[in-house]
């Protein structure tokens, strides 16, 4: 839906469990002065009015559109009730939606996509989800409802943070990364943000559509750190302490020189090579240099553990390990001395497969041609779209010389050609949020529609 | 089932009489009810901010402002004998007016925070109300008769027999028919869909809904069997039978589209396709005893079309600024009242 003048009005989908601090942030949105006139739709009767503002009952109706398909459910009472709204909408600059904590956000995102009124005087402007980071991981990993709420979201509040340790929240924004790498994640304490976070963000922008974290637009891999050295010929120790695995992957390549093409080649060397059968290596036992090699450190139940590197030739070495080193206190020794990198590098970890819901992002150069990528897109929407929450793409479609910038929920979409290439290097970026995603076939089928 | 074809021409527009004005009036509101009392005295334009304007039905004049509702007005419905006005609103209540004195009769609890229809009998002395699940029979003074078992899902319309002997409502899952001298549903028409809106043919041997779904259904009362129409861009919200039973208006679209429902009925059968419209349809009108339609669009135009299987005609048009929020033929048929979204009410006579 093209508008040249932006006149439809906004509306934030607040969800999150109960206790998360969803009603003490509408109520700091309802107070905070920000001169806006707002609406809000919530999950009790009756109507109430707070100076401005308008707070009215909804009851919650889903109803499916086309005989049984959950990609084409819808709220009715939410039609009904922003269909009245409207009809005195100039008194209200914005709407907010709460629904209730075991509510699936799809059927509200979907219905602002299947009717027509809605689509001509509405903005869905973004979810917003609420997590009680203290008590999120009660429900996590069995409740559908609240990876649903993750997996939706455009923005989340990790809220009570005064109630949690510094490393815990860094385990759960991690853990919430893994699931959703498209929203923008907030710490807060009693729900205090800016309102230019949560409101107006634009998350089903099309002209925002892309603005992910690059690091989780990346592809995984089976390791998640490696370090440049240069090195002269001799032994080296790897020493490593205790650590949360009793065996760690490692491959020690040779790289051409310190540059990025000969980076980028001993990436794709040591690809392969983590995906070559483990060796064990015990304890001052020595690791072999090169492609092929991939060793299972093995680990002392206590204390350190060193294992030893023999090089031949002097030269820039590239060592790629399956964890983070930090997480075993390990480092590189010379004779002498504990030797620091030129350079380190961190990829996202591929060993979360067992989490239910997932991002995958995937980049690809070159041109995709329109028709395979129609066949393609609407097959796996027929036969996935319930399991594909939200999905998001910048392409480079051959014979446009416009950017093609798209977003959906399930299986209904809306895209179109955006602002020209222009100098900037043609590519192809598409993020899909959902349950039980397959990387690899979503990546293959992906570029099996570029121009060959 | 009956498949829409969709095809679209631009024809060149022939010369139109224009309508007549007779009068016009502003309520500064956004219309959301309008109707000629049944005597043709009064038109009573209702604004979704509450005030209920009863406009003298020759000239215009405002008789009387009745308050409405605290919070918005949802819908107004006439009394037989023109003397009282029923209106429901979000402030839960159902509300009766002397539209003589211009003073409230009765103020109802309508059982649910928004109450959103409400109906007359046009034959008798009681009032149907809806509000969420809950129904409602009241008599025309404000006694409840009957508060019904609560319906599966919020009523999205309450319609009457023209005989006044039943009226059904609509909600997700199709149709509910009830005789108001029981205090049990008669008969229940299924559908897994979300139905809208509802409308009896005048001689009660058909129902047709418009449909969520971008549907319209129809039911035979008798039988129970029904027919389903499909293809239409949006959803159905725009219903209009023609006083002999024969033509069924639709909207959901920028056509009407007309199913002819004589002899073995619209099945198999391709519609009458009205096209003038640059938007979406938002209502629709059937004269009460002529095959004269009015047709009201999002694009502010008031089209007047002659339905005829062989030759349908557009008679004459009219645009107005904004979009269209309403059209109501006077009971006499020789004028049609009309709303836009900014409030300007305008009669014509043909």
């Amino acid at each position: 839906m093209m508008n040249t003048v932006e006149t439809r009005v906004p509306v934030t989908v607040l969800t999150g469990f109960l206790g998360s601090g969803k009603t003490t942030l509408l109520n700091r949105i309802l107070t905070e002065n920000h001169g806006k006139k707002i609406a809000v739709i919530e999950n009790e009767f009756g109507e109430v009015g707070i100076d401005n503002d308008l707070v009215i009952g909804a009851e919650e109706e889903i109803f499916e559109m086309n005989n049984g398909c959950i990609c084409c459910t819808v709220r009715g009472d939410l039609i009904r009730i922003l269909g009245h709204l409207m009809k005195r909408r100039d008194k209200f600059d914005y709407i907010m939606i709460e629904t209730t904590g075991m509510a699936d956000p799809g059927p509200v995102a979907q219905t602002f996509y299947v009717d027509d009124d809605m689509q001509q005087k509405l903005r869905l402007d973004a979810i917003v989800t609420v997590v009680d980071a203290k008590h999120i991981w009660e429900h996590i990993d069995d409740s559908d409802e609240a990876k649903e709420q993750v997996a939706f979201a455009d923005v989340i509040l990790l809220n009570k943070i005064d109630l949690v340790a510094p490393e815990d929240l860094d385990k759960l924004e991690a853990r919430i990364k893994s699931m959703n790498s498209m929203a923008k994640i907030y710490r807060t304490r009693d729900a205090v943000v800016e309102m230019d976070k949560i409101l107006n963000v634009g998350g089903f922008n099309l002209d925002r559509a892309m603005e992910v974290d690059p690091k989780f637009m990346e592809p995984e891999y089976p390791f998640e750190w490696s370090g440049t050295y240069e090195l002269a010929a001799g032994t080296y120790e790897w020493v490593m302490g205790a650590g949360p695995d009793p065996v760690m992957g490692m491959a020690v390549l040779p790289l051409a020189n310190s540059g990025m093409a000969a980076q980028e080649a001993a990436l794709m060397d040591a690809v392969l090579t983590f995906a070559e059968e483990e060796q064990a290596v015990q304890a001052g036992a020595a690791m072999h240099m090169g492609k092929g090699r991939h060793h299972q450190l093995v680990l002392n139940k206590d204390g350190e553990t060193i294992f030893k590197i023999t090089l031949e030739q002097p030269g820039f070495y590239q060592l790629f390990t399956e964890h983070h080193p930090d997480e075993f206190d390990a480092h590189l020794c010379s004779t002498d001395a504990v030797l620091d990198p030129l350079q380190t590098r961190e990829y996202k970890p591929d060993h979360e497969h067992d989490e239910e819901v997932t991002s995958v992002g995937i980049t690809l150069p070159g041109d995709l041609h329109l028709e395979k990528l129609n066949g393609w897109l609407s097959q796996l929407l027929r036969v996935h779209g319930q399991d594909i929450f939200r999905m998001k793409g910048v392409l480079s479609v051959r014979g446009w010389n416009e950017r093609f910038v798209f977003q959906g929920v399930h299986m209904l979409f809306d895209g179109r050609p955006d602002r020209p290439w222009g100098s900037e290097l043609r590519h192809n970026k598409m993020i899909f949020i959902g349950r039980n995603l397959d990387r690899t076939a979503l990546e293959g089928g992906f570029r099996a529609c570029l121009v060959s | 089932m009956s498949r829409i074809m969709m095809q679209r021409k631009d024809k060149p527009k022939p010369q139109q009489p224009p309508l007549k004005t007779l009068w016009r009036a502003a309520i500064d509101d956004h219309p959301i009810g309008l109707a000629w009392s049944p005597d043709g005295n009064l038109l009573a334009v209702a604004g979704v901010s509450g005030p209920i304007t009863l406009h003298d039905g020759a000239n215009g004049a405002v008789r009387h402002s009745l308050a409405g509702h605290t919070l918005d007005t949802m819908a107004i419905s006439w009394h037989k004998d023109s003397r009282v006005i029923a209106s429901v609103g979000q402030d839960g209540r159902v509300r009766l007016w002397d539209v003589v004195a211009g003073t409230q009769i009765a103020e109802m609890a309508g059982g649910a925070g928004w109450v959103e229809r409400v109906a007359f009998s046009p034959a008798s002395d009681w009032l149907v109300s809806a509000a969420g699940r809950k129904l409602r029979l009241w008599k025309s003074t404000g006694e409840l008769i009957c508060e019904y078992p609560d319906a599966n899902s919020t009523i999205t319309d309450i319609k009457w027999r023209s005989d006044g002997k039943q009226f059904a409502i609509s909600a997700y899952n199709g149709v509910v028919l009830y005789d108001p001298t029981k205090s049990e549903p008669l008969r229940r028409f299924e559908w897994q869909g979300s139905t809208l809106t509802l409308e009896w043919s005048p001689d009660g041997s058909y129902i047709a809904t418009g449909d969520q779904d971008s549907t319209v259904h129809f039911w035979i009362t008798d039988t129970g069997q029904d027919l389903q129409m499909w293809g239409y861009a949006t959803k159905v919200l725009e219903l209009a039978w023609s006083f002999n039973n024969r033509y069924l208006a639709t909207g959901g679209g920028t056509q009407v589209v007309v199913w002819d429902c004589s002899g073995k009925g619209p099945a198999n059968t391709k519609p009458i396709m009205l096209e003038g419209h640059q938007s979406l349809i938002k209502h629709l009108k059937f004269q009460h005893s002529g095959n004269v339609l009015a047709s009201g669009g999002n694009d502010g135009m008031l089209g007047i079309w002659r339905v005829e299987k062989k030759k349908s005609t557009l008679l004459t048009s009219a645009v107005f600024k904004d979009p269209i929020a309403g059209i109501a033929w006077s009971p006499d048929d020789r004028c049609i009242a009309v709303v836009d979204e900014i409030g300007t009410v305008s009669v014509a006579q043909l």
